[in-house]
């Protein structure tokens, strides 16, 4: 009990534990502002390099084509986002879910296997859904009704996962045709495809619903002191469910856009995951209380996205690519953490 | 309120502990009747040295570091690195001993890096090693042109690195007795020193364990460097064994350590990282695999069967856990 109740009320790390003075708190507010400001600042400073420097990059085609190339990433990485605002920043006791990566390749198996087998596109779409969203029940049964730290029980529902798309495709390249994928990658908008609008239309609804509803207020409330939303009457463990079943539904829809991306499934998708680890918390750089937020999960998304595009545009090779964003997690963060500190560990 | 120093515990209390170690004899003694390879005593011994003691030497690294309250993701990144760094040297000429030092510097920059980083920087364990995978992951792609394996050439003076993957010393082989010294090493640190106990202080609360004059940021530095030892030792004894490098193979010592370490905590009393646990926990995962192949199960399944089982094994053990905690 005692290391339950210590670790609850430890300070997380995304939370600067300044918050217990005032004037502290102040202060704290003022360098997230210029952190905040800085990251968009290094974002709109990269892309201005990159619209000058390489050819074409600043070009709307080659824009919406970013924005396409970011959408399962983002889509996984809102709802890593979501996972981690509910379940608190601690990165072992808070929220995590580790299981997005083999949710998405199990999820887009099983629409591809669905389609294969002749089913509609509503009917797969809805088994898609329903595996998604049965993956997260799961991560929140194991969260919430056993108790298990969200590191380890994701780390064992990401195997079952990784398992079980293997048993479905037999680790194989499926391919699949549908109106659906073919719609999906080649019907457009206002000159935007509708990849594009998924994304677009995702992060306009998640960031009202996170970031200007009841709901989302209490869920970022039961994130930051579990305990007082406890004693506000906020039931809690409804909140964290939602969250791991909101994440595997948005892994699904992640699935569809990948399947129609790749004309249906291919082994190795679990291999995104760290880029949605690295996505998700480097959002707090573009969020006012540095903490995970829609938006900034969308703008280092982005970020991310811009600058593999920039690389290939200016022929780098794609082998520095995971190489710059380690620095540059690891830049975004230093520069956070050494402004919020003030001479202690 | 707190179990800990109740004078008598609850049976309950006693059966967590037991839950790991109960569902390792189960499904060893089921193994050991379906299949009659699994339990001859060469079958064992293949287990341990070829399922167990490499990931077990980065587990054993994996527990210190999470007794410090920490993480390490960067594991397979040392490992990587030093086996990296030794072949290659050995591929031009170099000698056995002064490739194999260098292997093991190659990984200490690795947790040099991590721990300045941590201490130096103020940079969360978990985003820091995180950050190093990334950069260590580009290195080797652009050092190996994306990922091709070097192998050693075949009239590369063998028998010392014959003698590391496959000599044996009083009948043991090799890979045990540096396992064992592990073992011993990591013991000693985590219970009989002084050491051990600040490891458990920062592990519970950075911050008091600083205002209380324990060197938070030497103890930090010291576990990320050992850490990334046994990391380097895995790593070369992997590529003593497959006589090449492979770029990014060592990722897979990560999720398994991590997993080990943690499934170790269920038979601690105060649910803290012990070598016992770990290397319990090591011997499950390396056991299901060796054992759901003997039964015949295709490596699919034993990928589902695995992650099922460590879910039932967290399961049991945390769900009793809390059971006692709210009564």
């Amino acid at each position: 009990m005692s290391s339950n109740l210590i670790a609850e009320q430890a300070p997380a790390f995304l939370d600067s534990s300044a918050d217990l003075e005032d004037r502290e708190t102040r202060r704290a507010r003022h360098r997230s502002q210029i952190i905040r400001l800085g990251s968009i600042a290094a974002l709109v400073a990269v892309f201005a390099y990159f619209g000058v420097a390489a050819p074409g990059f600043a070009n709307l085609g080659n824009l919406a084509n970013i924005v396409e190339q970011s959408t399962v990433l983002a889509l996984l990485a809102f709802s890593m986002s979501i996972v981690v605002l509910g379940g608190g920043g601690d990165v072992i006791r808070g929220g995590i879910d580790l299981s997005l990566g083999a949710n998405l390749g199990l999820c887009a198996a099983a629409f591809t296997v669905a389609s294969n087998a002749g089913f509609s596109d509503p009917v797969a779409v809805a088994i898609t859904l329903a595996v998604g969203a049965a993956v997260g029940l799961v991560n929140a049964f194991a969260v919430v009704a056993l108790g298990v730290l969200p590191l380890l029980a994701t780390l064992a529902v990401m195997n079952i996962c990784g398992g079980a798309e293997l048993v479905l495709t037999q680790n194989t390249v499926i391919s699949a045709n549908s109106p659906l994928l073919s719609y999906i990658t080649g019907a457009s908008w206002l000159g935007l495809s509708m990849t594009d609008w998924i994304l677009v239309g995702a992060a306009i609804l998640l960031i009202a619903l996170v970031h200007g509803t009841r709901w989302g207020l209490r869920l970022q409330a039961v994130g930051g002191q579990r305990q007082a939303a406890r004693a506000a009457g906020l039931r809690v463990s409804a909140y964290l469910t939602g969250t791991y079943v909101a994440a595997g539904l948005l892994a699904a829809l992640a699935a569809i856009v990948q399947a129609a991306r790749l004309s249906g499934s291919s082994p190795g998708s679990g291999d995104i995951l760290l880029s949605v680890v690295l996505t998700s918390l480097m959002s707090v750089v573009f969020s006012r209380r540095l903490l995970p937020s829609i938006g900034g999960t969308l703008l280092s998304v982005l970020f991310i996205g811009g600058l593999i595009n920039g690389f290939q545009l200016l022929n780098v090779s794609s082998y520095w690519v995971n190489g710059v964003q380690g620095v540059l997690i690891l830049f975004v963060v230093a520069v956070r953490s050494l402004s919020l500190r003030r001479g202690s560990v | 309120m707190s179990a800990t120093t109740a004078p008598t515990r609850p049976i309950g209390a006693q059966l967590v502990r037991v839950t790991t170690p109960a569902a390792l004899v189960i499904l060893f003694v089921i193994f050991a009747v379906v299949s009659p390879t699994f339990r001859t005593p060469g079958n064992i011994l293949h287990i341990l040295v070829n399922n167990f003691s490499l990931p077990a030497l980065v587990a054993l690294g994996m527990t210190l570091v999470v007794s410090a309250g920490g993480i390490d993701l960067s594991v397979g990144v040392a490992a990587d690195i030093a086996a990296m760094l030794a072949v290659t040297l050995m591929q031009n000429g170099t000698g056995l001993g002064l490739s194999l030092i260098a292997g093991i510097g190659g990984a200490l920059l690795v947790g040099l890096l991590d721990a300045l980083l941590i201490t130096v920087f103020g940079i969360s364990p978990f985003l820091a090693t995180l950050g190093v995978l990334f950069i260590g992951e580009s290195v080797q792609q652009l050092a190996t042109n994306g990922g091709t394996p070097i192998y050693l050439v075949s009239n590369y003076p063998a028998a010392g690195l014959d003698f590391l993957a496959h000599g044996q010393i009083l009948g043991l082989p090799l890979p045990l007795w540096l396992v064992a010294a592990a073992v011993v090493l990591t013991q000693l640190l985590l219970s009989g020193t002084a050491f051990g106990r600040h490891l458990r202080a920062i592990g519970a609360e950075p911050r008091v364990a600083w205002y209380s004059g324990v060197p938070v940021r030497r103890a930090t530095w010291l576990v990320y460097l050992l850490s990334a030892l046994l990391c380097g030792v895995a790593g070369l004894l992997l590529s003593a064994t497959v006589k090449s490098y492979v770029p990014l193979s060592g990722n897979a010592f990560m999720l398994d350590a991590i997993g080990a370490v943690f499934v170790g905590t269920t038979i601690s009393r105060e649910t803290r990282p012990n070598v016992l646990g770990t290397l319990l926990g090591v011997f499950f995962f390396g056991m299901l695999h060796n054992g759901l192949l003997l039964i015949g199960w295709n490596f699919y399944w034993q990928q589902v069967a695995i992650g099922l089982l460590v879910f039932i094994v967290l399961g049991i053990s945390f769900l009793t856990r809390r059971l006692q905690t709210t009564d």
